[in-house]
């Protein structure tokens, strides 16, 4: 599945695990941008940011207090469509993570971890 | 014959992924208070599992999605943090009641301070997972944990009145609260979430495809099959030693000592050798099934087999969760008490685990001719509403007879 077609955006799409090229997990599809009339799938949108969204309207006031704000660049990311290489069990970005600032969190810079006793 | 080894291996993860301290807990103080009447619920938990695991097991290897990957994909965003929330909660107190087992166990073996050995199993643990890759860790366990078998050649040392036994097989409820209670948890203890979240985690952590699936169905049926005799055999030797003379057991080791009776020193030993590796696997296992779940939840890179290089949220993850579980045994509560509230509430959280797989598991788009058979979804449904009943019982039933102290 890759351009042109018709997609169930909510069933197939939405909350979807995205792979980049490299099999690498970098984030789940946490909302998705549509544009025009019909509407068509423009971008991907991942990030933490996107959370309070995702919650009943009564919770998200108290969800954006207690998380960061949304701020795009950050913690809310656009995955442009044209980066989706194909969707099978899960969906495939044609680039890597990194192009897109996706999967920063896993960097191992950011953790301890280089010094644990395995590594 | 390599095939069939590697089966074999299969088999014993899976009966090493299934007794555990909840089972072990309930298991021995159902029998020691009912002798054989809830023998029937052993049975009907055990064949719930292996429906549930296969389930878990086939989508696994056919979409490569375990059951919290499933779960944000079926029930959205919102739903799914509960789910999340909730599991997330029942795992780090099953890890808590596993790591107080664990201290219990060694504290019987080497007597010192419970706080210390509290500690040194929550380290222990750290270095087993640092030095083992993903499939030795389950063997080790597996392996250890057939010592359990001593429990088996006690029940037959002791020789009770198998007609007695097998009568117990035979479903029956009363009005006692108590009975009930013991209902609830002795199914739950078998059912425990984190055991399906476990094991399709691990079936991606071991690369299965569709070609595993024959092995996936022998692991669920024979595997948890083992399982669930070794649990009859604790009520059964815990109902004729116990039951007669009237002896509450409430400590993890009461549970050891029909083994003493039957084989001495040895026996003794056996038995908590095999609940040591028992209740340390099943440490290990809800440990990694908290972490698993959270990652698999927020798209994080997650697995043993990445290493903590390529996983390190993961893995961290999985250090604060072993360090909370031990936090909360260090508060001195009971462990047994502790294992009580992990398997009650873990009934509450079940709908929202099976759910999603059932959903998933029969759905052509995603699984197509490996979907749900007529079997599978029948048997799905049906232990489907057996778990919503029983979620909504589980939470008066432990306010009303007091955490099953009566």
């Amino acid at each position: 599945m890759k351009g042109e077609g018709e997609i169930l955006v909510v069933h197939r799409l939405l909350d979807e695990q995205i792979l980049d090229s490299e099999g690498k997990r970098c984030g789940r599809v946490d909302d998705i941008e549509l544009k025009g009339s019909p509407p068509r799938v423009t971008a991907l949108l991942v990030g933490e940011g996107l959370y309070p969204r995702r919650l009943p309207k009564r919770l998200r006031g108290m969800a954006r207090k207690l998380a960061r704000p949304e701020l795009w660049g950050s913690n809310a990311l656009r995955v442009p469509w044209e980066k989706v290489d194909r969707i099978d069990a899960t969906l495939h970005l044609c680039c890597k993570a990194e192009e897109l600032g996706l999967g920063e969190g896993d960097d191992p810079e950011r953790w301890m971890v280089r010094r644990l006793p395995w590594n | 014959m390599r095939s069939i080894l590697r089966i074999a291996l299969g088999i014993i993860a899976a009966l090493g992924g299934f007794l555990d301290i909840g089972d072990i807990v309930f298991t021995t103080q159902a029998g020691a208070l009912y002798r054989y009447d809830l023998l029937w619920a052993v049975a009907l938990g055990t064949v719930g599992i292996a429906v549930y695991a296969e389930m878990c097991g086939r989508v696994a290897a056919v979409t490569g999605r375990p059951v919290f990957d499933v779960i944000r994909m079926r029930m959205g965003f919102g739903l799914g943090l509960v789910a999340l929330v909730a599991s997330t909660f029942v795992n780090v107190l099953t890890v808590a009641a596993e790591l107080g087992g664990l201290a219990i166990v060694l504290q019987l073996l080497f007597d010192a301070e419970f706080s210390l050995f509290v500690v040194l199993a929550a380290i222990g643990l750290v270095i087993v997972v640092a030095l083992l890759p993903f499939g030795g860790i389950e063997r080790v366990f597996g392996y250890c944990g057939l010592l359990m078998l001593v429990f088996l050649a006690t029940a037959i040392h002791q020789a009770p009145d198998w007609g007695e036994v097998a009568h117990g097989f035979v479903p029956s409820l009363s009005d006692s609260k108590l009975y009930l209670y013991f209902v609830v948890g002795v199914f739950a203890a078998a059912l425990m979430p984190y055991e399906v979240h476990f094991y399709s985690s691990g079936a991606v952590e071991e690369g299965w495809d569709e070609s595993n699936l024959r092995e996936n169905r022998l692991n669920a049926i024979v595997g948890y099959a083992l399982g669930g005799i070794l649990a009859c055999t604790l009520v059964v030797v815990s109902g004729f030693l116990f039951h007669p003379v009237g002896v509450d057991p409430t400590d993890l080791g009461t549970a050891a000592l029909p083994a003493q009776g039957a084989f001495g020193e040895t026996g003794l030993l056996l038995a908590l050798g095999g609940i040591l590796f028992c209740v340390g696997g099943a440490a290990i296992d809800s440990s990694f099934s908290a972490s698993y779940n959270l990652a698999q939840f927020l798209g994080w890179e997650w697995g043993r087999y990445r290493g903590p290089k390529k996983a390190p949220r993961f893995t961290v993850s999985w250090l604060l969760f072993l360090f909370l579980a031990m936090l909360i045994v260090l508060t001195g509560i009971n462990p047994v008490e502790i294992t009580e509230y992990s398997v009650v509430l873990a009934v509450v959280a079940l709908p929202l685990t099976y759910f999603p797989i059932l959903m998933i598991a029969g759905d052509r788009s995603f699984m197509g001719k490996h979907a749900n058979g007529r079997i599978s979804t029948t048997l799905g449904w049906v232990y489907f509403a057996v778990i919503v009943m029983l979620a909504i019982f589980a939470i008066p039933l432990l306010l009303m007879t007091n955490g099953g102290g009566g």
